[in-house]
């Protein structure tokens, strides 16, 4: 070992270690020849022949985490489980081990092993499909089986993930159900990525929110052996899938369960089954409750319906799984007088020249407040006579009197002043007709009869019974729960249509960042001169609907230490039944002020708003206030019990109709 | 005695720092390989860019890109070339905090995916990714070749040994951050083979890496669960072992296929997972076949004789080392990366030198070379 001079060395190098180096590297690239050669030459033989060169490879979707559900309060309404199966390929269990197989697995599941045996002998399909034996097994079982998969041939354990609906019956009409991909979804939805064996959402926010909820599947390929089988292990995960969005609902559970009380109260006592119940605040649109009877338990969807249970449902004459708030069209009734009401005092023709059925003249209202018109007995349309609801009239009344009295005779004559097509706009402004925007799968618009869709379904125009019958919101007038609360909110709220809402926030799966859904205002109601509508016909009308509740049209719903006005509304439908009388449709819909001790109907600023309808209901007074207010009493949490609160001359709604009993003062229209 | 013989050297020497004479000593043979390896990685760049569906070429393609890095890698060789390398003994050092610097910044603001969902592996430039960690690997060269010649005088001592990994820990550290295990382990192996080109005691090399080897299962034991399962996944790229498992399975497949004669450039049909960069040389068996292969091989045969020739004729300690370094780093890329696809070796993820397609390493290429023809210009001794 020499000293460095100025940084030299004349002999840095070692020739053995040089030489090492050399040996090494002729080594490594004789080896890497050597293995080319084996794969190339001679394996590459072999492969030809086998036809491996042609590589089959599969692409595969893999399942992202199905967004959450939850109410307003952060409560889960729909999660995901963990579901273990357990299924048994044909093809890898040698058939003289299969009574084996069967006993072992009998033994571990608790099933009978002849049972398995025959479920493993009767496959139709190929013997590559894995044959169903169990599903919903619990995690320790499917470990143990996993853990003796040598002594199971064929058996393998299929974890998948499972909807679990926390509310099954109370939110089913909201949150819906997943099923089987349809044909046109999976033609819609192929190109984001859905296979035509997928599970989606198929009714209600499942449906609503699908892609939303379901994130983004994963992806990957696989190797296909020679039987086109994925051989295992062979995977390449090509991308991540991504968490689905989660929902928050601007409905409490504790307020859906309130509303569903009262609404099955009310069906209970009237004695019939079909109803509907929505709470709704007029100032955003957010839908606090509701519900819709009878339902069906969205947890049996997702435990896996059996095909006779499905076809039940379906063909239910109560339409359970109809969201009849949304996808039910009924006629309004007497709710509808809102609109007549309104287009009698908004700007259009002049009383003094009343346009019968007419056209538009010059912008001014039809009546004002002081205006009266005369209610006897009955009008005369043409040469029939149009009666009033107690057969006996009121006399001259002024708007606030026809709303109160929910006069029929008031409010045909109004319809016919104003003419059918003031009447038809103001029920579009009122978003008669359209859709809502609710954020659930709609299927119902109702229907607002104009001169054009009479000529285009009956050949004729609108004759002025029918007009006058559109004014009261009977004859060809048809409309969906909702539509008519949305109405009545508008009311409520100084003239905005909101756009009802059923979730209030979306929670991104991948970041957390929580996106607020933000009201959407659908309309904000203008007169024909395209101004908005002037305040004062609002306020007219809140003093109107109050009046309804003062009057005691609505028996003791004024007992209440809570200010509601409302409408009732009656429609009859349908046959008369053996005593002659037809069934009919109930409704109430009614709000409460922002403070709801003081009784001041002149702000809009009503935060909550109420409707109930019965199908169908055969009592003699409104089942349908009584709902309301069993309702507003839990929500309010008001002391004592609904029927005590009473006043002379109350007839409880269960009484039956057919004890015709006249001269109280609820009355039934 | 030895101040007798080094003026002697010196007046023998011959050590022009200019004049076209010099470029007598210029390897040609070492340019060619390289080149025509870098026409393999163009073609395999194009195969990738085109397809089997032959798609049309954009300014995006890797092949315009791999052309443009080859045009820059060019002008660097020939500037390293020009560069007296002798100055960057005196570099050494600075260019040690510089790269240090550079992997920091990748690791503050770079950008990549890797195992573990996220990784930090290049910086993007104004459409240009440049991944520093291929720099580090030159730079880590020229620092041990520095190191390793201002310690020959110690060489034996188990201190140059310790000094050697000491300097090593800092840059090793910030890549197993990124995390990026393949230079990672090119680094390690760098050192490794440059300590013993350089002299330095087999006994304590021996030592050492026994003493590594034992602490393996001490180390393994006392690791939580998670952390084992980490370092699992961090030995697979594919973040589980299905994945690397599907990546091997591929590649022999792809390799298979090839045949003796290969299908033809762009001809390649077998899904192959990263195809263009870890494992590119199953795309390359794929459509180059056997003879293609071999070719490649032989190329990185010569290419490596040629990097120990020119590491034996210089007389100066750092250029040797230069040398030896460039040569360990190319061969141990080249066996892990080759192995890997033909199942030889462990799934890593490890460039392959002139092939994988990649700007910084081709620019990195260029420069080590270039700092090798630097050194044979500027030789001592004319002949040996």
């Amino acid at each position: 070992m020499s000293a460095p001079l100025d940084g030299y060395r004349s002999e840095p190098k070692n020739v053995y270690r040089f030489g090492a180096f050399v040996l090494v590297v002729a080594v490594g690239i004789t080896a890497l020849s050597t293995r080319m050669a084996y794969l190339q030459i001679v394996q590459a033989q072999a492969a030809y022949q086998a036809g491996a060169d042609t590589q089959q490879t599969a692409a595969q979707s893999v399942a992202s985490t199905r967004g959450l559900i939850f109410d307003a309060t952060g409560k889960p309404l729909a999660t995901n489980v963990v579901d273990y199966s357990v299924t048994v390929t044909p093809s890898d269990l040698p058939l003289d081990q299969e009574t084996t197989v069967a006993y072992r697995l009998g033994a571990v599941l608790n099933l009978d092993p002849i049972y398995i045996e025959t479920k493993i002998d009767s496959t139709t399909g190929s013997l590559y499909v894995p044959v169903k034996i169990a599903d919903g097994i619990s995690a320790q079982i499917a470990r143990f089986i996993e853990e003796n998969s040598d002594a199971l041939p064929g058996v393998e354990v299929v974890v998948s993930s499972r909807r679990q609906y926390l509310q099954p019956t109370l939110f089913s009409d909201i949150i819906g159900y997943e099923g089987q991909i349809t044909a046109s979804q999976y033609k819609n939805w192929q190109a984001l990525g859905y296979s035509n064996a997928d599970i989606v959402g198929q009714a209600g926010l499942e449906n609503q929110y699908e892609q939303v909820l379901r994130g983004t599947y994963g992806t990957q390929k696989v190797v296909l052996d020679s039987a086109g089988k994925p051989i295992p292990g062979l995977v390449n995960t090509t991308g991540d899938p991504v968490p689905g969005d989660s929902l928050t609902l601007n409905i409490d559970i504790q307020e859906q369960q309130y509303a569903r009380d009262a609404l099955a109260w009310g069906l209970d006592a009237s004695k019939v089954t079909k109803g509907v119940i929505i709470v709704e605040n007029p100032q955003n649109g957010k839908i606090l409750a509701m519900v819709s009877l009878p339902s069906y338990d969205d947890q049996v969807f997702s435990d896996g319906i059996s095909d006779t249970a499905f076809q039940k449902l379906l063909s239910d004459p109560d339409q359970p799984l109809l969201n009849k708030a949304i996808g039910g069209q009924y006629a309004p009734g007497s709710t509808y007088k809102l609109v007549t009401g309104t287009a009698g005092l908004a700007s259009g023709p002049p009383l003094t020249a009343p346009p019968v059925g007419g056209t538009v003249g010059s912008l001014t209202p039809s009546i004002d407040t002081s205006s009266t018109l005369l209610s006897g007995p009955f009008v005369v349309i043409g040469d029939r006579p149009y009666k009033e609801w107690n057969d006996q009239g009121w006399g001259p009344l002024n708007i606030y009197q026809g709303v109160a009295y929910s006069s029929d005779t008031f409010f045909y004559q109004l319809a016919l002043l104003v003419g059918i097509d003031k009447l038809t706009y103001w029920a579009d402004q009122y978003g008669f007709g359209k859709p809502t925007g609710i954020d659930l799968p709609e299927t119902a618009t109702g229907i607002v009869p104009t001169n054009d869709w009479k000529q285009a379904n009956y050949k004729y125009p609108m004759y002025l019974g029918e007009i006058a019958q559109a004014g009261i919101g009977q004859g060809y007038d048809a409309s969906t729960p909702l539509q008519l609360l949305d109405a009545y909110c508008a009311l409520a709220n100084g003239g905005t249509v909101w756009q009802p809402q059923v979730v209030s926030s979306i929670k991104n799966g991948a970041t957390g960042d929580v996106t607020t859904i933000q009201p959407v205002a659908e309309n904000r109601l203008k007169s024909q001169d395209g101004k908005p509508i002037s305040p004062d016909v609002l306020t007219t009308m809140r003093i109107a609907t109050r009046d309804v509740v003062t009057s005691r049209h609505t028996g003791n719903l004024v007992d209440l230490p809570i200010k509601v006005a409302g409408k009732t509304g009656t429609a009859e439908f349908n046959l008369p039944d053996k005593n002659g009388n037809l069934p009919y449709h109930e409704w109430f819909v009614g709000y409460v002020p922002a403070n709801p001790y003081v009784d001041d109907f002149t702000k809009p600023d009503s935060q909550l708003a109420v409707l109930a309808f019965i199908y169908g209901a055969d009592t003699y007074a409104n089942v349908a206030t009584e709902v309301v207010k069993l309702y507003l009493m839990k929500h309010y949490k008001l002391k004592g019990d609904p029927f005590s609160v009473r006043t002379d001359g109350y007839i409880p709604p269960w009484v039956a109709r057919t004890t015709n009993f006249y001269g109280q003062n609820t009355a039934r229209d | 005695m030895s101040i007798l013989r080094g003026e002697t050297l010196r007046l023998r020497g011959w050590a022009p720092k200019a004049g076209w004479l010099a470029w007598r000593n210029y390897d040609f043979q070492l340019t060619t390989y390289a080149i025509l390896l870098t026409l393999f990685g163009l073609a395999m760049a194009y195969s990738n860019s085109v397809g089997s569906s032959h798609v049309p070429l954009t300014l995006a393609s890797p092949f315009v890109r791999s052309i443009m890095w080859a045009v820059i890698a060019v002008v660097v060789l020939g500037l390293t070339t020009v560069f007296d390398y002798k100055w960057l003994r005196s570099l050494a050092w600075p260019l040690y905090i510089i790269n240090i610097g550079l992997l920091i910044l990748t690791l503050r603001f770079g950008g990549g995916t890797g195992e573990a969902g996220s990784a930090a592996r290049w910086i993007q430039v104004g459409g240009f990714q440049f991944q520093f960690s291929e720099l580090a690997k030159i730079i880590m060269v020229v620092v041990f070749a520095a190191y390793l010649a201002d310690h020959q005088s110690t060489i034996k001592s188990p201190w140059t040994i310790i000094g050697a990994l000491v300097i090593l820990v800092p840059p090793w550290i910030l890549v197993m951050l990124q995390p990026d295990l393949g230079t990672s382990l090119v680094l390690v192996a760098t050192i490794t083979g440059l300590l013993f080109m350089s002299g330095a005691s087999l006994f304590w090399l021996g030592t050492l890496a026994a003493a590594v080897v034992a602490a393996i299962p001490f180390v393994w034991s006392h690791m939580a669960d998670y952390q084992q399962a980490r370092l699992l996944t961090l030995l697979n790229p594919g973040a589980d072992p299905q994945h690397a498992g599907y990546q091997i399975h591929q590649a022999e497949t792809a390799v298979n296929a090839g045949g003796c004669c290969g299908k033809g450039l762009t001809n390649g049909n077998v899904d192959l997972p990263v195809g263009t960069t870890d494992f590119v040389w199953g795309v390359l068996a794929e459509e180059l076949g056997f003879i293609g292969g071999m070719v490649v091989l032989i190329l990185f045969a010569l290419l490596l004789w040629r990097l120990l020739a020119c590491s034996w004729r210089s007389n100066d300690p750092f250029a040797t080392f230069i040398g030896c370094g460039m040569a360990t780093m190319i061969f141990f890329q080249v066996f892990v990366n080759v192995g890997m696809v033909m199942g030889l070796v462990p799934v890593t993820g490890i460039p392959l030198p002139f092939i994988t397609y990649g700007g910084a390493s081709m620019v990195s290429l260029a420069a080590g070379l270039g700092f090798i023809q630097s050194t044979n210009l500027r030789r001592e001794r004319p002949e040996w």
